[in-house]
């Protein structure tokens, strides 16, 4: 009777400490569009290359969303129309703002994350074409239909990869025990006002 | 919308948006804003601009965060939400195009813990080529601040102006600016300017104004009714052509300059000298020896930037065997420029005209020219010596004055002239035209307008209600004439009942162009749409002479006829244009008219006349120095937070001005810091907290100008005490002193809001100086001293080791640094009350010291940012590891981790540490311009915002350090010395601070950090920082 | 009377050694019958307080520190004062039950159970300042250190003392309340005996955890409390110690001192017992409880000021000197500073209520004049309050650079607070003495049997002279 409260409670506790440490994770998370946008059709099957639309992971912190008449540079002189891409064409001639994007990869304000960095230098890193990096952080977009959040953009998360290129290890007692193995390098990458500022 | 206005429209928001860098290709592109198809082949059919009224959902919804941590982008979004509500009568193209100029911008709604935060994102409907969402673009333009017309770099973020920095390319003003320069571009977001122009107070359409005022202007020269177009000193050349024109069309017109703060007297006296009213053009650099006279041109006069930047190139010690320079400063109270004299000799107002004479005097003796004497007003040693170094160094020496008393200053060209410094120190080939006022010609104005001989006045860039005695009655006066315009952007002391409001573009949303120095011009091009239905007065003009020319295209004519001609290398016309709006700089070299020293004016007569005058003014009443403070200078921004929040630069307090005492004379009045004084002098009287003021000459009362305005907005109304009243015309000039001044004891006190309190070093080594002798051993013997025993274990290094190094010589106290850090940091004002808690929130201060005497102490400026110690004492008290010391040896702190348990500042032995005792976003406690929506515009996207009850403190812009790494990252290419400039660098004019990587030997802070003058402050604690100082080196001493 | 056998006359520590069932009905009284005017009277004004506490601290909370009147160069003020000032308060139970209990002081009976009883509330008002001196209390849980966590894993600074503040405070919590509790398990056990009501029975029922008073039971826990007893005695010296190096770790003059652990901990013990005699002199006279706490007992804990307050005493003349001897130019303008700067009038009250009424105590007619130890125990709070104060404040006011040099004012809620923080304190006390056995009834009865075997010898004593005499 008692051992079987017992169990319930450890198991009700546990679940809430889980709950607790993932409190503010997002991950999975997939809104509903305004528009059915679909990355699979476009980067995928039409294999456009995500920093045509999203410029500005190219130059800027922002990776942006594009603007409708970057949408028209192919909707122009592409016979199959919708609804939909009516309203693009529109929305660029009146420069109207059309609709408000759900954002989907969210992270807080006083984090400082500029995509133009990972994307260029982790290309760099990586011998990667700078459209490869992207999957790195968003996961495989080229098949979704709707976006969804896929990794967990955590602190920790941001973490695990650089320390991984500062080649430090992730759990405090490893890295503990390293420093008496081996001089460690510097952890650069991993100084707080490389985000935080 | 009227057609003009919609041509207006086209034109501002073309020139404002779809292009904000204004570099055409071509016109075609101008006019269709022709979108970038980046990769895509082919291309589009130019989109053709239509403006109707934004559709519902156009704007940007929001939702507050929960904490306010924060800043970066997703305010934005914010931001033109409030706005909207903010006017809706500025409804119409701009705001909206304004809106979408915002760009990606984000509104960050409910967050609760563990649901998904619904974060909206709205693209630019239009893409703009070279403005991507997040990249900052420099524009350009020059300073609207003041007359200076400095050339300034803005840097433009998403569509918004958010931070001023000097314009390198200009080999005059350099990269720095001032402080006034540095807060301008709060002074945009200004949410109590007009948000359009008004017809007898009530709102109207541009169409209507022009109308009336159109007709009026007819109707009164056809009754050949005098008309009077009264601007403050206007150097803009297409502004004059056009308001020679303007005169023309209008034959009962005539045009006046009005200077709150005037050098008429300069001019009248160099008309006298060499047949030109004109403002000689003043190379400090090249002056070994420059005694002033009350002139604080390393604060306020005429240029102080390009003056401090020249003055430091001369004075700059770079190494023992350097020249000795000697600058020995006369004034009443201690200026900017006082505070870095060698020698300073306080001196009665009304006797530094006899000093000039006095020196005359002597110098004429040594030139064996027949002068007859004065009675020294002085120390006759001083003197003596002072001249005796002035003949010493004929030729390069320099003598400038203050004083806006004719024959003082003609005084002064004749000792020039003398001492040979004509066309070496002082240039009459290329004169400033910095400062244009006539002081007899306003006081014509004001007797006409009287008398009521003038019927119509159209006033630019005045406000004589607030800054010319007894303005009241002037802006009573007025309802006299039958046409009043005032193109003033708020409700001041002048405007209050003319007739039409016809407020101008702040300078950062219009065209224009300046000629600061004979033959140098700078352009001014938009760095934003207009924020309200604004128009530029250049463009007013045009209206009121039926032109429906647009700013832009008759400024372009005008450079097209008139500058392009002058010029040659550039052939076609739009090379020419883009080259010279890139650079915002054009040296055309010296005009053809340029004067050469001619007449000798009657120096003779003016000697009398100052002996006269030396002679009335003896007694021992009182006399009051009033002068230009270095923040709000005339006191035309003076709704703005940054400048009133600036501690003053010599006595340290901010939000007011203070009457300020000798100690020996506030003694004898019983008096302590912040009793208020009445002050009369010529049946006026002003009340003002006293100040006791070391250096102070014992008969005078020394109070700031630019104070006490009484409707300028919710910030600057009644702070201060307005000191114009107490001005005066003297033989054509506006007198900023006054003799037999009253002073009584009222028992009421007040607290001031002093940044510093204790002006005393205490003998502790914190401010170290040097003299060249002492700096030769140094250099002899090389010993750095022991390096402390280290008990801790040596932190990983990084492969940069970030340090900076200010020289203590260099930094002349003007305080243009800490301003530009506030801009740079989104540091919050918090006002009055919280100053004098002693909250202010500044990340770098500029600490000030005496030594010596009391009587006439020797100042210093330290000025003083976190020191990003190595071996951090605030680091280890941290509980949650909020800062820490970064592996490139930046202290960082982390805002979000932050619990605010105030150990670390406590343990900081600097107090650098600043600590959000209140939220300042939300206005319930000190919100200034960060509590209102137009005024959170200004902020910098790349630093956090922070919330109450963090503690904060300088990061020696690490936002910086990362963009220079970015950019380094792309380009592939190592970062070169110097390519990260924090913010309090870039600023400063005399280029005492430097930053950058100590790892590397060669780089500039390297080779500083370890010079015979470094020193780090309180090294002996071991905190090992990574901020080091020069020591100051005093220059040789006369007496 | 005729002299007694040395080492009998001075343990009398209750006076007309009462029945054991006596003892048993006078303590239980003030649980069984409604108490005195005075309790009603010093309640009122503790809810009074207590209310203004919550009122202030909601206040505080909602607008920011801004509301207190600290600035950039005080960082810390009334609140850390009150911090450590209550702390301090909260040495004395701990010690007099277990260090006493190890040197089997037989007069910490009467005492010991209200004492350890101030310690928890003491502790509980103290533990309030870390939390509301906070600039964002709600983000308190990040100084534990608890992984995983998202960050990374981020740890907590190892290095500041604020962090061992929250082990050393909680630990010290955690035994002192254990301690009480279990010192209360056998009187709960008679009270649940004597209960009548249904209520109280049941209660009491399950705080005595099943005591049955068995040999057995008796056994093991005096077995526990020796334990216990012996673990608590290091934290008594160990906590203030921590607290201390709060200050003792800065390079602030005026904290970087080493003396300051013992220099605390003494201080401590002085305020705590200064606490205890201002309680236990209200007690005795709001509950008649005159027989159990006696003079002799007053006396006792007068003599232990006396002590303590000279120790403090010679702390203060060490720091004066060390600043002179080190010559350190800082130091010495400190404590300059201290004695003759703007806040000297607090450095001076200390000295008058630290250093000079504690030599009071030197006479035996003192010791024992209720009214003169009342007001000599509030004077030593009082000082204690301002020795801290002074320690925080006019070192921080006047640091390093001159140019940062401020003043702090405090504001009606930096009063507010502190007020409240005694309106908690006193509150809880209250509470306590009327609903809680607030002498050990089970200790007092092993002491007044003891008497009454001392009597016993008394009589016998007596008896055996006269036999002497008779023998001539």
């Amino acid at each position: 009777m008692i051992l079987i409260l017992v169990v319930i409670l450890v198991i009700v506790v546990a679940t809430g400490v889980k709950h607790l440490f993932r409190m503010g994770m997002q991950q999975g998370y997939a809104p509903e569009q305004p528009i059915a946008f679909s990355h699979k059709l476009h980067a995928g099957d039409n294999q456009v290359p995500c920093t045509y639309c999203h410029y500005g992971a190219r130059s800027s912190r922002h990776a942006g969303i594009p603007s409708s008449s970057v949408c028209m540079n192919c909707h122009n002189i592409m016979e199959k129309q919708t609804v939909e891409i009516e309203r693009f064409k529109e929305a660029a001639q009146l420069d109207q703002p059309l609709v408000q994007w759900n954002k989907v990869p969210n992270i807080p304000d006083f984090v400082y994350f500029n995509h133009s960095r990972h994307v260029m230098s982790g290309a760099k890193e990586l011998g990667e074409n700078p459209n490869d990096t992207c999957v790195h952080c968003h996961g495989d977009v080229k098949n979704m239909t709707r976006i969804e959040q896929k990794t967990e953009l955590t602190m920790g998360w941001c973490l695990s990869c650089h320390r991984e290129h500062a080649n430090i290890p992730t759990f405090t007692l490893e890295r503990a025990a390293k420093r008496f193995s081996e001089a460690p390098k510097p952890p650069t990458g991993t100084d707080c006002a490389s985000c935080h500022y | 919308m009227s057609d003009h206005r919609q041509g207006a429209k086209d034109k501002l928001v073309v020139l404002g948006t779809r292009r904000p860098t204004a570099y055409w290709k071509s016109t075609d592109e101008l006019h269709n804003g022709v979108v970038d198809h980046g990769e895509f082949p082919g291309g589009l059919p130019p989109i053709t601009v239509d403006y109707a009224p934004p559709a519902e959902g156009a704007v940007i919804p929001t939702g507050h965060d929960h904490d306010h941590d924060h800043g970066h982008d997703h305010d934005h979004g914010e931001h033109d939400h409030e706005h909207e509500h903010d006017e809706p009568g500025s409804d119409g193209p701009n705001r909206r195009d304004f809106l979408t100029l915002m760009g990606f911008s984000v509104g960050a709604a409910s967050l609760a813990a563990c649901r998904a935060p619904e974060i909206k994102a709205v693209p630019l409907p239009v893409a703009v080529e070279d403005m991507v969402a997040g990249v900052p673009n420099f524009y350009a333009t020059t300073c609207g601040g003041c007359a200076s017309s400095c050339t300034l770099l803005v840097k433009q973020r998403d569509g918004r102006p958010i931070k001023i920095e000097g314009n390198d390319a200009s080999e005059i003003f350099g990269g720095g600016t001032c402080a006034a320069g540095q807060a301008t571009v709060l002074g945009l977001y200004d949410n109590e300017r007009l948000k359009g122009p008004q017809w007898k107070g009530k709102a109207a359409a541009w169409a209507e104004i022009d109308e009336q005022v159109t007709t009026s202007l007819r109707q009164i020269t056809a009754k050949q009714g005098k008309i009077v177009l009264l601007t403050s000193s206007t150097n803009s050349p297409s502004l004059r052509a056009l308001i020679a024109r303007f005169l023309k069309e209008y034959p009962t017109a005539r045009h006046v300059q009005y200077d709150a703060i005037s050098a008429s007297a300069l001019r009248a006296a160099s008309a006298q000298a060499f047949g030109k009213p004109l403002i000689p053009h003043y190379a400090f650099d090249k002056a070994r020896v420059i005694v002033s006279l009350d002139a604080d041109f390393l604060g306020t006069w005429i240029s102080p930037v390009e003056f401090a930047r020249a003055y430091a190139h001369g004075r700059r010690a770079n190494g023992p065997e350097d020249a000795e320079t000697l600058h020995v400063q006369f004034e009443p109270g201690m200026s900017v420029t006082g505070s870095n004299a060698d020698q300073r000799v306080p001196t009665l107002p009304s006797q530094l005209g006899a000093v000039a004479a006095a020196l005359l005097a002597r110098i004429g003796k040594l030139a064996g020219q027949a002068v007859d004497p004065v009675t020294d007003p002085v120390d006759g040693k001083i003197l003596d010596s002072v001249a005796a170094e002035l003949w010493k160094h004929k030729g390069e020496s320099l003598v400038v004055a203050g004083v806006n008393d004719t024959a003082t200053q003609l005084v002064v060209h004749t000792i020039n002239r003398l001492l040979g410094n004509i066309g070496k120190t002082v240039d009459l080939a290329r004169p400033s035209m910095q400062r244009l006022g006539d002081d007899a010609e306003m006081a014509a104005v004001v007797d006409g307008i009287n008398k009521g001989e003038i019927q119509a006045l159209i006033m630019h860039g005045v406000n004589p209600g607030y800054d010319y005695a007894d303005g009241a009655n002037f802006a009573k006066a007025l309802s006299k004439l039958a046409l009043v315009v005032s193109t003033a952007d708020r409700h001041d002391e002048t405007n209050a009942d003319v007739h039409a409001l016809c407020p101008d573009h702040h300078f950062l949303e219009s065209w224009g162009d300046a000629e600061p120095i004979a033959g140098y011009l700078s352009l001014q091009q938009p760095t934003i749409a207009p924020l309200y239905e604004t128009r530029s007065f250049a463009e007013s003009l045009l209206r009121w002479m039926d032109d429906t020319t647009t700013h832009y295209d008759y400024l372009r004519e005008f450079w097209r006829t008139q500058v392009m001609p002058r010029q040659t290398g550039l052939t076609t016309f739009d090379a020419f244009w883009d080259h010279s709006l890139e650079r915002g700089i054009l040296d055309l070299g010296a005009p053809a008219d340029a004067v050469t020293d001619g007449g000798a004016g009657d120096w003779k007569a003016a000697l009398a006349t100052i002996r006269d005058d030396a002679q009335k003014a003896g007694g021992d009443k009182f006399e009051l120095a009033l002068f230009e403070s270095v923040g709000l200078r005339d006191g035309s921004d003076g709704n703005n937070p940054w400048l009133l929040e600036m501690p003053d630069p010599i006595n340290k307090v901010s939000w007011g001005n203070v009457a300020m005492l000798a100690p020996q004379t506030a003694k004898k009045l019983g008096l302590s810091d912040g009793d208020i004084i009445a002050l009369a002098a010529g049946g006026v009287t002003i009340e003002a907290p006293a100040f006791i003021q070391p250096g102070q000459h014992p008969r005078t009362v020394s109070l700031a100008l630019g104070y006490g305005r009484s409707s300028v907005g919710k910030a600057g109304n009644g702070v201060g005490v307005n000191g114009f009243g107490m001005m005066h015309v003297a033989r054509g000039g506006r007198r900023n002193w006054a003799t037999d001044v009253t002073v009584t004891v009222t028992n009421r006190s007040e607290k001031l809001a002093s940044s510093q309190t204790t002006f005393s070093l205490e003998g502790r080594p914190i401010v170290l100086e040097t003299t060249r002798e002492e700096w030769k051993e140094d250099k002899a013997k090389k010993e750095k001293g022991e390096p402390l025993l280290n008990l801790w274990n040596e932190r990983l290094k990084g492969d940069k080791l970030w340090g900076m190094s200010i020289d203590l010589d260099a930094c002349t106290g003007c305080s243009a640094c800490v301003v530009a850090c506030q801009a740079e940091n989104n540091v919050p004002v918090v006002g009055k009350d919280q100053v004098q808690r002693q909250r202010i929130m500044h990340w770098m201060r500029i600490d000030r010291y005496y030594s010596g005497s009391e009587d006439n102490p020797q100042a210093l400026h330290q000025p003083l940012m976190c020191q990003h110690c190595n071996h951090a004492p605030c680091e280890t008290v941290c509980p949650v590891l909020a800062t820490t010391t970064s592996s490139e040896g930046l202290n960082q702190q982390v805002y979000n981790r932050c619990i605010g348990t105030r150990y670390c500042a406590n343990n900081c032995p600097y107090k650098v540490r600043r600590f959000n005792w209140y939220n300042y976003t939300t206005g319930n406690h000190a919100g200034y311009n960060m509590a209102n929506p137009t005024g959170r515009l200004v902020l910098n996207p790349d630093v956090t915002v922070r919330t109450r009850g963090v503690m904060e403190k300088c990061s020696l812009c690490v936002q910086r350090i990362a963009a220079v790494k970015n950019a380094v990252v792309k380009r592939g290419e190592p970062m070169q010395d110097g390519e990260v400039k924090t913010a309090c660098q870039q600023v400063c004019p005399t280029d005492a601070i430097r930053f950058g990587d100590q790892n590397d030997p060669q780089s500039g802070v390297a080779q500083r950090m370890n010079g015979e003058r470094a020193y780090r402050v309180l090294d002996d604690l071991g905190t090992r920082p990574n901020v080091g100082y020069l020591k100051k080196v005093r220059h040789g001493q006369t007496t | 009377m005729d002299k007694l056998p040395d080492g009998v006359a001075d343990v009398v520590w209750i006076e007309g050694s009462p029945t054991l069932g006596k003892v048993t009905a006078d303590i239980a009284a003030p649980m069984e019958g409604k108490p005195g005017k005075l309790w009603y009277f010093l309640f009122a004004l503790a809810l009074l307080g207590l209310l203004d506490l919550l009122a202030m601290a909601t206040w505080l909370v909602a607008n920011g520190i801004g509301v207190w009147g600290l600035n950039n160069s005080v960082g810390w003020a009334f609140d850390i004062t009150n911090f450590v000032f209550w702390i301090g308060i909260g040495h004395a139970g701990t010690l007099i039950s277990a260090i006493l209990l190890l040197f089997r002081q037989k007069w910490r009976t009467s005492i010991n159970r209200s004492a350890e009883g101030m310690t928890i509330f003491a502790v509980m008002c103290a533990g309030l300042f870390p939390l509301l001196h906070m600039g964002r209390p709600w983000d308190a849980f990040f100084i534990f250190p608890y992984v995983p966590n998202q960050h990374g894993p981020l740890w907590v600074n190892f290095r500041s003392p604020l962090v061992w503040d929250v082990f050393a405070i909680s630990t010290y919590f955690t035994i002192s309340l254990v301690f009480w509790f279990l010192g209360l398990v056998p009187d709960f056990a008679t009270l649940r005996d004597r209960a009548i009501g249904k209520i109280k029975k049941v209660v009491f029922g399950i705080l005595s955890l099943g005591w049955n008073g068995s040999h057995r039971t008796w056994h093991r826990y005096e077995l526990v409390s020796l334990v216990l007893a012996g673990l608590a005695t290091p934290l008594v010296l160990s906590v203030h110690s921590i607290v201390s190096m709060d200050f003792a770790t800065s390079l602030l003059p005026g904290w970087h001192a080493t003396i300051f652990p013992p220099y605390f901990v003494a201080g401590a013990i002085y305020s705590g017992f200064g606490m205890v005699l201002t309680l236990l002199i209200l007690t005795r006279q709001s509950m008649n409880l005159q027989r159990y706490i006696t003079i002799k007992h007053l006396d006792a804990m007068a003599k232990v000021l006396l002590l303590t307050g000279m120790i403090v005493s010679y702390a203060y003349a060490t720091e004066f000197f060390s600043a002179w001897y080190g010559g350190d130019i800082y130091e010495k303008y400190h404590f300059i500073n201290r004695a003759t700067g703007p806040y000297a009038f607090g450095f001076y009250l200390m000295v008058l209520c630290n250093v000079l009424t504690p030599q009071l105590f030197w006479f035996k007619k003192l010791r024992q004049n209720v009214a003169v130890l009342f007001v000599a125990s509030i004077l030593v709070n009082i000082g204690m309050w301002f020795e801290r104060f002074v320690i925080i404040v006019v070192s921080l006011h006047r640091a390093f650079l001159p140019a940062s040099w401020g003043m702090f004012y405090p504001t009606p809620v930096d009063i507010g607070i502190l007020v409240g923080s005694f309106g908690l304190f006193f509150t809880l006390f209250l509470l306590f003495i009327r609903y809680m056995p607030m002498i050990a009834i089970w200790e007092v009865k092993t002491v007044v049997a003891d008497q009454q075997h001392t009597d016993a010898a008394l009589a016998h004593a007596a008896h055996a002279g006269e036999g002497s005499s008779h023998g001539k």
